[in-house]
């Protein structure tokens, strides 16, 4: 067998250290992970039904054509504190646009701890009762919180595991209501001259 | 760098270390102290006994077998930290949990364990993971 030379090994080392830094969800940088998928890439968002307080069974598919910003969050997680009021001012400001938050609760206890919890925070947006299955369809939810925001095909447009920056919230909700806003608008400026051509003919 | 992979898959279901104790030698009817010594990562704290939130999940220590009775369990002094303007009272790096048993005047002589477990939830800055127990076996030598 060869020998592996300093540098190499170095450099075995320092990616080794880096990928056992990473597993541990350790990290020094103020915000946590988050990914975007290209418009061509995004992939449908899994549907799942979940209860909601109340019992009433919903479904992911019941918001397609909103955009969805889906929050895997529990009550006993810090940052996801951090995170609610920001989504209560989201929901309040762009529902009217088509816009919802959708939290998923994954506490063990179930509505025992949650129900509090919401009442206590006054959550203004539908919340539901998480369980295993729901997240293993999105990827295991080993940390909390995490989210995901959907656009209004009900594909996976933003990914953010940890707390995120609410301003970057902000501004990948606003780019998917306009995205569509602005195609909606092209298309009928360019429908209607079609229409017309075709009608003159 | 294959050897730090069982390392990894490790690391993320162990947020902190328990050191494994050594044995206590204890006569009947006396009381002995005990500091269990827990590690949690670099980069996260768990919460401390008494966080301040009533909905963080407190670090506790439970012996539920053993010859032994447990009188008390005493936690270090917590850290206060802030994040993202949310004060909390956590531990971090490496601190002791010390145990006060008691052993009964019928306890059984000869050697055998105290098993307990210690219930814990890690956070890092920006993120928590899902509160875990890790099972504690402390050896015990009843003379």
């Amino acid at each position: 067998m060869r020998r592996l030379t300093l540098p190499a090994a170095i450099v075995l080392i320092a990616i080794g250290i880096f990928s056992f830094d990473s597993c541990t969800g350790s990290k020094s940088k103020a915000a946590g992970e988050a990914s975007k998928a290209a418009e061509a890439a995004r992939k449908p968002a899994p549907n799942f039904t979940l209860r909601d307080e109340n019992g009433a069974a919903v479904s992911l598919a019941d918001y397609k054509g909103k955009v969805v910003l889906l929050n895997f969050w529990a009550t006993w997680c810090g940052p996801c504190q951090i995170e609610i009021p920001w989504f209560e001012q989201f929901e309040q400001q762009y529902k009217s646009q088509g816009f919802a938050v959708l939290g998923v609760s994954m506490d063990d206890d179930g509505w025992q701890a949650v129900k509090p919890f919401v009442v206590t925070h006054k959550v203004n947006y539908r919340i539901l009762l998480g369980n295993d299955s729901i997240g293993q369809l999105y990827g295991g939810l080993d940390a909390l919180p995490t989210s995901f925001i959907i656009d209004r095909e009900g594909r996976l447009a933003y990914t953010h595991v940890g707390l995120a920056g609410k301003n970057e919230y902000l501004s990948e909700i606003q780019s998917l209501l306009a995205s569509k806003a602005q195609s909606a608008a092209s298309l009928g400026v360019a429908a209607a001259p079609a229409l017309l051509v075709g009608a003159a003919e | 760098m294959l050897l730090l992979l069982p390392l990894c898959s490790w690391a993320q279901q162990n947020k902190l270390i328990v050191t494994p104790p050594e044995m206590i030698t204890a006569k009947r009817g006396a009381t002995v102290k005990q500091t269990l010594r827990v590690s949690v990562l670099p980069g996260l704290h768990v919460n401390s006994d008494k966080p301040k939130d009533e909905y963080l999940i407190p670090l506790k220590l439970t012996w539920t077998g053993g010859p032994l009775e447990t009188k008390s369990v005493s936690y270090p002094k917590p850290e206060d930290i802030k994040v993202g303007g949310q004060e909390l009272a956590v531990f971090t790096g490496s601190f002791g949990i010390e145990t006060e048993f008691k052993v009964p005047e019928n306890a059984p002589a000869g050697t055998t364990n105290m098993t307990g477990k210690l219930r814990y939830q890690a956070c890092n800055n920006e993120m928590c993971f899902r509160p875990a127990s890790t099972e504690v076996k402390l050896p015990v030598s009843v003379e």
